[in-house]
C-alpha cells in the first residue's frame, strides 16, 4: 500500500539536507537537525491538498527531532494540539522508523524560534497526510544518522549495527541512542533510507491512548491563560460591540480612578485598562464610558438578503455536460429548492487570547494559535520589526475550529505591552469572544433537478451564494479579484459528485459586513447540508430509498465515487437498513466527500415533547489509512456532537448592528442531554492517510433533514431546524 | 481584606479585594491552573470546583464566599496514593480532546457520584449541565459510570 503511496513522491535529497552539529543547550539537547527538502514537499503538497493559491505559499516549514539525554526522543511539532489529536498521531509515525518505544517519545509544539513551524497553520484535516511521509522520511534519516556514527566509533561496518528499543547494537557492543549522541560530535547524512513497510508497522495501526491524556485528565496541562512571566499585568480591552462602530466619545476618568489599575490606555483605535489583576482590570473597564459611531445599524433580514444565489460575483466551478441549458430548457419538470445555512459561532471553550511580553524591540509572544506564523508576521509589521525578533510560543488550544486561524488580539496586547514597559495578558471576555469575533459566514443554495423519461436523473444544478472564508485574510482583495470567489473554502464541497451526466456548480460571491472565517469542516458544512438535503428530497419526491438512490447514482462514476459505494453498503450493513423503523421515528442518510475522506451517517430522529430528538448515529468513515483508530473514533464522535449542535440549537443572527448572542445563554450548544446512541465504523480502501478532524462533521445536519423528513413528510430546509418552519 | 480557608487541604491567606471571584484566586494568587476560565458567568462550568464539599462556578463566587471554607479544586482530587476514580475513569474512556472543560467536568463529576453513587444515564444528563464543545459529551457518560464501578469497588 505505502509503495504505491510513495512511488510519486522524490527522495530526500542530501544535498539540500541541513543538519545542525551537536547542539548543546543546557546539556540536554544533544543532537538536533533539519530537513529541508522533505519539509518543501510537504509544503508543496498541502498547498496541493487546500488548493491554496501559490502567491500564499513562500515560506520554509521544517521540523526537528532532538535526542535528549535521557535516552527519549523530543519531537517539535509544526502542527498544533488543539483536541484533534494529531501528536499522538505524528508520534507513532516517528516511532516507527526511530526504532524507539513510543513513549520515549515527547512532542511538544515547535515556536518560532525553537524547532520549525507550519507557516500555513493546523486546520483543514491535513496534518496527517500532509506528514506522513516527510516524518518518517526525517525519523529514518535520524535513525541512520545514529546508527553511522555507532558504526565509526567502534569501527565497524554499518551493514552490522542494528537499532531497536533506542539502543544500537554491533556484535556484542550496545550503545543507547542518548550515550552516541553525546560522543558525536561530526554527523553524516545518508541518502533518504528506504520506508518501513506498511507491514512492518507497530503502532500504525493500533489505537494508542493520547499523548496528552495523562496532563489533560490530571490538571497540567497548559493553555495560554495559564501562562505567567514575571511582573505579569492583566488588560482588558474596550471593544466596540457593534459591527465596525467607532469610538464616537470616551471617557475613561472613572476607569482610571478604579482600585489596582496600572494604567488606561486610549491610542487611536486601541483602549485597554491595565491592572494588577483580571478583576481589577475587567471592573474598571466596565467604567468606561463611551458612545459609539455606528456606520449602520445591521438587522437580521438584510444580512440574509445580501446572502442570496443570483447576488454578486458568480464562479463556475463545475460544469459537466450541458446542465444548465437543460434545466432551463425543461423548466416544467425541474424539482428546484433552496436552502440556508445560518452563521455560527465557534464557541470553542477558551477564549482566544495572547500573552505578550515587548522589550527592546524583541516581542515574545503565547499564544494558542492554529496559525504561528502568520502571528508572527502580523506582529513584526504591526511593531516594525524584523520577523526573527518575534517569538510566537504556542501551548494547547482549548479548542480551535477554525477560530484561531482567524482575528486575533495579539497586536493589542503587543502594543499594550509596550506602553506599559511589562507583560501583559490580554484574555477576552466572553461577550468579546462572542461578539468581535469571526463567524462561519450564512449561505444561500439553490438546487435544481430534471429526470429523463425512463426516471434517471437527467442534470442537476448547485448554486452557492456564500462571503469569502479565507482569500482576505491571505491574500487580500487581490486574490478575491484574482479568484473571483472563495471556491477554496467557502466553497469547498459545492461540487455535485455523483456521476450524473449533466453537472454544474456555481459559487456566488457575496460581501457582508461581518468578518467570516472558516469553521470545523469549512465549505462542507453548508455544501453537503444543501446537497444531500436536496437528494434526500429528490429519493422522497421519487419515492426511492435514500441510501438505494445514492447508491444507485454512484453506479459507473469514479474511484471516489466506488469508495462511496463501499461506505453507502457499510452503512447499510451496520443499520439493518432493509428493517423498518419503528414507529414515531424517522430516519435517513447523508455522505459527503472532504478532501478524499468519505463520511456517511444514517441517523434516526424521533420528535419527544415537541422538540427534535436524534437517537441514534450510524457514521461510516474511509479515510484511507487509518493511523490511530481510537483517535479516529474520538473525532468522529465529536464531530457527530458539533453536527448535532450546528444542526439543532446554532445560530448567530445581527440586531440592531450588534451581533445578538453575548454568552452561552444567548447561544446554546449541544449538552450531555442530547448524546444518542453512537456507532463509528472505521474503512481503509486508500493507500494514504486522508483527514478525520472535519469530514465526519458533514453528513450530520442533512441525514438530520432527511430523518425528519422521513417522519413527518416535511422538508426543513435551514439551519438550525425548527419544526414550525417549512 | 484578609481571608483565610483552605485550599486542597493547606491553610491560605490572602489579601484581595473580598469581591474579587474565587476563580481568579485560585488561579492567580494561588497559581492553580486547572480551573479554567470560560464565560465568567457561571453558564459554561469550566471553572466549577467544591466548597466544602459542594458544587460551585467559581467565576462567579467572591472569595469572600470561602472564608473558613475548605477549597478543592482538581489538584486536589486525587491524593499522592490514590488517584480519583473520576480520573482513572477518564483516563481509561479517554475522555478529553482539547481538555479545557475537562476539570470543571471532572469536578462536576465527582460530586455526582458521592451523592449518586450508581448513576444512571438521566441521572448523569440531569445532573450536569457544564458545556463541551469538542463533543466529549458521549466519554463523559461512559467515564462517569465507570468511575462509579471504581468507587464502589475501592469501598469494598
Amino acid at each position: 500500500m505505502s509503495a504505491k503511496a510513495n512511488s510519486n513522491k522524490r527522495p530526500f535529497s542530501r544535498r539540500k539536507f541541513l543538519r545542525r552539529t551537536a547542539v548543546v543547550l543546557g546539556g540536554s539537547i544533544v543532537a538536533g537537525f533539519l530537513g529541508c527538502s522533505p519539509t518543501r514537499r510537504y509544503l508543496a503538497q498541502t498547498v496541493e491538498r487546500m488548493d491554496f493559491p501559490a502567491i500564499i505559499s513562500s515560506m520554509k516549514p521544517d521540523f526537528w527531532f532532538q535526542v535528549l539525554s535521557d535516552n527519549s526522543i523530543l519531537f517539535k511539532s509544526p502542527k498544533i494540539e488543539m483536541g484533534q489529536n494529531v501528536i499522538t498521531g505524528l508520534a507513532m509515525l516517528a516511532a516507527e522508523e526511530l526504532e524507539i518505544p513510543l513513549e520515549r517519545i515527547k512532542v511538544e509544539h515547535a515556536s518560532t524560534s525553537s524547532g520549525i513551524i507550519d507557516s500555513l497553520g493546523t486546520g483543514g484535516s491535513n496534518s496527517t497526510l500532509a506528514l506522513y511521509i516527510p516524518v518518517r522520511e526525517v525519523a529514518a534519516t535520524m535513525r541512520e544518522m545514529l546508527k553511522t556514527a555507532a558504526a565509526d566509533q567502534w569501527g565497524v561496518a554499518l551493514s552490522s549495527v542494528s537499532a531497536k528499543d533506542g539502543v544500537l547494537s554491533s556484535g556484542g557492543k550496545t550503545m543507547t541512542y542518548a550515550e552516541i549522541a553525546e560522543s558525536t560530535t561530526e554527523w553524516k547524512t545518508p541518502k533518504t533510507p528506504k520506508l518501513k513497510p506498511s507491514s512492518a508497522f507497530k503502532y500504525v495501526g493500533k489505537t494508542v491512548k493520547r499523548i496528552d491524556l495523562q496532563e489533560k485528565v490530571m490538571g497540567t496541562a497548559l493553555y495560554t491563560i495559564d501562562h505567567g512571566r514575571n511582573g505579569l499585568l492583566h488588560a482588558i480591552t474596550l471593544e466596540c460591540p457593534y459591527l465596525n462602530g467607532k469610538i464616537k466619545s470616551i471617557d475613561t476618568t472613572e476607569a482610571a480612578k478604579m482600585p489596582d489599575v496600572v494604567k488606561v490606555i486610549q491610542e487611536d483605535d486601541l483602549v485597554a485598562v491595565v491592572a494588577i489583576n483580571r478583576y481589577a482590570a475587567e471592573m474598571a473597564v466596565r467604567k468606561i464610558k463611551v458612545e459609539w459611531d455606528i456606520p449602520k445599524a445591521w438587522q437580521q433580514k438584510e444580512i440574509i438578503e445580501l446572502v442570496t444565489v443570483g447576488k454578486g460575483r458568480r464562479v463556475n466551478v463545475q460544469d459537466k455536460g450541458s446542465a444548465r441549458s437543460i434545466l432551463s430548457n425543461s423548466k416544467a419538470k425541474v424539482f428546484e429548492q433552496a436552502y440556508r445555512t445560518p452563521m455560527a459561532a465557534h464557541a470553542q471553550m477558551e477564549t482566544y487570547g495572547t500573552l505578550a511580553h515587548i522589550e527592546n524591540d524583541e516581542a515574545s509572544i503565547v499564544i494558542g494559535t492554529q496559525a504561528a506564523g502568520m502571528v508572527q508576521g502580523q506582529l513584526a509589521s504591526a511593531l516594525g520589526i524584523k520577523k526573527d525578533k518575534v517569538d510566537v510560543q504556542t501551548p494547547y488550544l482549548g479548542g480551535g475550529f477554525g477560530r484561531k486561524m482567524g482575528r486575533n488580539n495579539a497586536t493589542q496586547a503587543a502594543r499594550i505591552s509596550k506602553i506599559v514597559g511589562a507583560p501583559v495578558k490580554l484574555i477576552p471576555t466572553r461577550e468579546q469572544e462572542f461578539q468581535n469575533s469571526v463567524y462561519r459566514p450564512n449561505t444561500h443554495h439553490v438546487l435544481k433537478a430534471v429526470f429523463d423519461e425512463q426516471g434517471e436523473l437527467e442534470a442537476i444544478s448547485h448554486d452557492q451564494a456564500t462571503p469569502d472564508m479565507v482569500m482576505k485574510d491571505l491574500g487580500g482583495n487581490f486574490a478575491l479579484s484574482m479568484f473571483g470567489a472563495d471556491w477554496l473554502s467557502a466553497g469547498h464541497g459545492a461540487s455535485i459528485l455523483y456521476p450524473v451526466k449533466n453537472r454544474s456548480t456555481s459559487i456566488w460571491n457575496v460581501e457582508v459586513p461581518y468578518p467570516s472565517g472558516i469553521w470545523r469542516s469549512v465549505g462542507i458544512f453548508a455544501n453537503t447540508f444543501a446537497i444531500e438535503s436536496f437528494v434526500n428530497e429528490l429519493a422522497h419526491h421519487t419515492k426511492q430509498d435514500p441510501l438505494e438512490m445514492r447508491l444507485k447514482l454512484l453506479q459507473g462514476g469514479d474511484e471516489l465515487n466506488q469508495r462511496m459505494i463501499k461506505v453507502l453498503e457499510t452503512l447499510k450493513d451496520k443499520t439493518d437498513w432493509g428493517t423498518k423503523s419503528k414507529a414515531g421515528v424517522g430516519r435517513s442518510v447523508a455522505i459527503c466527500n472532504d478532501r478524499k475522506t468519505i463520511a456517511a451517517a444514517a441517523i434516526e430522529v424521533s420528535i419527544v415533547d415537541g422538540a427534535i430528538k436524534v437517537l441514534k448515529v450510524t457514521e461510516v468513515i474511509d479515510c484511507g489509512i487509518a493511523i490511530n483508530p481510537g483517535g479516529i473514533q474520538q473525532q468522529v464522535e465529536g464531530a457527530i456532537m458539533m453536527g448535532i449542535s450546528a444542526a439543532l440549537y446554532e445560530e448567530i443572527t445581527i440586531a440592531d448592528g450588534k451581533i445578538a448572542a453575548s454568552n452561552y445563554h444567548e447561544y446554546p450548544l449541544a449538552t450531555l442531554n442530547d448524546v444518542p446512541e453512537i456507532q463509528v465504523t472505521i474503512l481503509e480502501n486508500a493507500p494514504e492517510p486522508f483527514g478525520i478532524g472535519e469530514p465526519p462533521l458533514g453528513p450530520v445536519a442533512p441525514a438530520i433533514a432527511g430523518a425528519l423528513l422521513d417522519l413527518t413528510g416535511k422538508a426543513l430546509r435551514s439551519l438550525p431546524f425548527r419544526l414550525d418552519e417549512g | 481584606m484578609k481571608i483565610d480557608f483552605s485550599i486542597n487541604k493547606k491553610p491560605v491567606s490572602i489579601d484581595v479585594d473580598p469581591e474579587m471571584p474565587l476563580l481568579w484566586v485560585v488561579r492567580d494568587e494561588l497559581h492553580l491552573k486547572a480551573t479554567k476560565f470560560g464565560c465568567g458567568k457561571a453558564m459554561c462550568g469550566a471553572c466549577t470546583l467544591h466548597v466544602d464539599g459542594e458544587v460551585y462556578r467559581s467565576c462567579s463566587l467572591p472569595v469572600q464566599y470561602a472564608a473558613g471554607k475548605e477549597v478543592t479544586t482538581l489538584e486536589g482530587l486525587s491524593t499522592e496514593t490514590q488517584i480519583h476514580p473520576i480520573q482513572q475513569a477518564w483516563i481509561e474512556e479517554e475522555v478529553p480532546q482539547c481538555g479545557y472543560c475537562q476539570p470543571g467536568f471532572m469536578m462536576a463529576a465527582a460530586k455526582l457520584i458521592q451523592e449518586i453513587p450508581n448513576p444512571s444515564d438521566e441521572d448523569i444528563k440531569s445532573n450536569i449541565s457544564n458545556i463541551c464543545r469538542c463533543g466529549t459529551h458521549p466519554r463523559i457518560i461512559k467515564a462517569i459510570k465507570r468511575a462509579a464501578v471504581i468507587q464502589q469497588a475501592s469501598k469494598i
